[in-house]
């Protein structure tokens, strides 16, 4: 059997990061150039009424590294100047701009997520706070709608509803060994546990544990577990002047990126299942939705709209097949925009509005890329790149990739090109496709490793005629 | 009386790609050589020749994508350098292979199938620009 290849897996990487634009490969017609370098863990990208770029830096990565989350302006030259700083509540997950400020995403690890309002001269209002962010998946987005509400994404605290030794290794279960997935409506469990040794509590005796209950807590087939707002796993809105969130859809497992399509559509990308933990689960793909308002998008019994006992697609190698932990289910999910590849990490999004960049109508997807083997093991590195997507047809392509006879991350192959695009925006005028590069994310021995100040913010502009 | 010719067909299934399967590895060990990179930047825009292939492109999408995106090495082998013949195609789908599920006709139509194999064999002949590949 091959072992995992993931694109971060056995790479040294020294420092400092080499920029090379050259060494990505795009369409004829379009070139790509280095805006901003030197930044630490970026995660998005906004624009004010002039056109200046605005990145986030997230303050916080899996690895349990800590920085300080910021919002900075790229100035001409790539020059940075910081606008307003967090608190130790990273990581801040996008942004975007609109009604004369910025709208933050706040991950909230260690004191739950926040949407937070931040007005140009940097101050900071929190719009909303106390949403369920503690575990692997954090508040994310945002967008703003064309009425005018904040839309948010919330990802949920375990990879399949199953609170286990993985959770462990992200690193909050110690942290907050009562922290579990809350369902945004009423679910009825199927009763399935699943047995585990215990890393709150080391040389203990095993423990089981049930859908949606804190670590250690077994359930009974029949319970009902009460759903709740704010809850994991959905998108959300608020008014911009704060309030109450109000749930817009549900069943995700992490709905990273959010974008509105020219007909007013909201979009998300999705991050699938790993092949991880108390129930994991195989060959998931990540996955583009269009939104249906109150719509239940499947987790945690389905991927990509299909369940997950259905046939042995989603069969771990040598693990127990994933059973329902829902019964009966919410609903049947949605067909999805597209499946896009497993451990891809597809993560932010944005529409081609303008015939000056071209594609116009098309989603744009920045592909982090995976996390193996943490999240599973892969045959080759997956991701690294920037997708566009026909959301009519569901084909999608590479739109920006590293160059080379194999894909990967430039610190794996060798080149100056994309490490971890982590998310998309056009400019005002819809000419310049902004790619924000996490940076270098190396897998080694205990889990990811982050490099700080080896986030890029690119730039692609067309320069001729596309070649379609 | 169903549920056993089922299980019939699925063991012969299961002895037919068994009895393929050194060939698909040989074929992946002489021939998977070459880069299989396909996608626009690498290999300029693919334009399918036909609806045939056309419709294949889109089940491919759907079917095979999250596994083997966009025919290239990723979470699964290349597909795109492999000169594997029709009905070792369709031999793979329908039984599965390794960590490969299976994709039964309920799931995946015979004429989907075909459409599959059309627009596989269409994006083998779909070549890296020259000096694109090269490290």
């Amino acid at each position: 059997m091959r072992p995992s290849h993931g694109g971060g897996q056995g790479v040294k990487f020294t420092g400092p990061r080499r920029v090379q634009p050259s060494d990505v490969a795009l369409p004829d017609g379009y070139r790509i150039e280095a805006v901003a370098s030197g930044l630490t863990f970026p995660t998005g990208v906004a624009f004010d009424d002039s056109g200046t770029p605005y990145v986030v830096e997230s303050g916080y990565s899996y690895g349990e590294r800590w920085t300080t989350p910021r919002l900075v302006r790229v100035e001409p030259g790539g020059r940075v100047a910081v606008v307003a700083t967090g608190g130790r509540n990273g990581p801040w997950n996008g942004v975007a701009y609109g009604h004369g400020a910025f709208w933050v995403a706040e991950g909230g690890e260690l004191e739950g997520g926040r949407i937070l309002r931040i007005s140009r001269d940097g101050k900071i209002d929190r719009v909303v706070e106390g949403l369920p962010s503690l575990g692997d998946h954090h508040t994310d987005g945002p967008a703003i709608g064309s009425d005018g509400w904040i839309y948010f994404g919330q990802g949920t605290a375990t990879n399949s509803a199953v609170v286990g030794e993985d959770n462990a290794k992200f690193g909050w279960l110690p942290r907050h060994p009562e922290f579990h997935d809350i369902p945004c409506k009423d679910v009825t469990l199927a009763g399935r546990n699943y047995e585990s040794s215990d890393p709150v509590h080391p040389g203990g005796a095993k423990v089981r544990t049930g859908a949606y209950s804190p670590f250690g807590t077994p359930t009974a087939a029949g319970a009902v577990v009460r759903g709740k707002v704010p809850c994991n796993g959905a998108i959300l809105r608020v008014r911009q002047e704060g309030g109450a969130p109000e749930l817009v859809a549900w069943g995700f497992r992490n709905p990273f990126g959010l974008a509105f399509a020219p007909d007013g559509t909201l979009y998300v990308a999705e991050n699938g299942y790993d092949d991880r933990g108390s129930r994991p689960v195989h060959g998931a793909a990540d996955v583009i939705w269009a939104v249906k308002p109150g719509a239940w998008y499947g987790w945690p019994d389905f991927s990509a709209g299909r369940r997950l006992d259905e046939g042995d697609s989603f069969d771990p190698p040598g693990k127990p097949k994933p059973e329902p932990v829902l019964s009966p289910a919410p609903g049947q999910p949605p067909q999805p925009v597209a499946a896009l590849g497993v451990h891809s990490s597809s993560n932010g999004i944005d529409f081609s509005r303008s015939e000056g960049f071209g594609h116009r109508g098309e989603l744009f997807v920045a592909q982090f890329g995976d996390m193996a083997p943490n999240a599973g093991k892969t045959l080759n590195p997956v991701g690294y790149r920037v997708k566009r997507l026909n959301v009519e047809t569901g084909i999608s392509d590479d739109f920006a990739t590293n160059r080379g006879p194999v894909a990967g991350p430039a610190s794996r192959i060798g080149n100056g090109g994309l490490e971890r695009p982590v998310a998309v925006r056009f400019d005002p005028a819809g000419t310049a496709l902004y790619v924000v590069d996490f940076g270098v994310m190396t897998m080694g021995p205990q889990g990811p490793a982050p490099q700080p100040e080896t986030g890029v913010l690119w730039r692609i502009t067309r320069t001729g005629r596309a070649s379609r | 009386m169903i549920l056993e010719k089922n299980g019939r067909r699925k063991r012969a299934e299961r002895i037919a790609i068994l009895s393929a399967a050194p060939l698909l590895a040989g074929l992946f060990v002489l021939v998977g050589c070459g880069s299989a990179r396909r996608s626009e930047p690498i290999a300029g825009p693919f334009h399918a020749a036909t609806p045939e292939i056309e419709r294949g492109q889109r089940a491919f999408m759907q079917y095979c994508n999250p596994c083997h995106t966009g025919g290239e090495a990723s979470f699964a082998p290349a597909l795109n350098n492999k000169p594997a013949p029709g009905f070792l195609i369709k031999l793979q789908v329908r039984a599965g292979l390794g960590a490969m599920p299976r994709f039964p006709q309920s799931v995946i139509s015979p004429r989907e199938l075909d459409n599959i194999v059309a627009y596989l064999k269409a994006i083998r002949h779909h070549k890296p620009k020259a000096g694109e590949v090269h490290g």
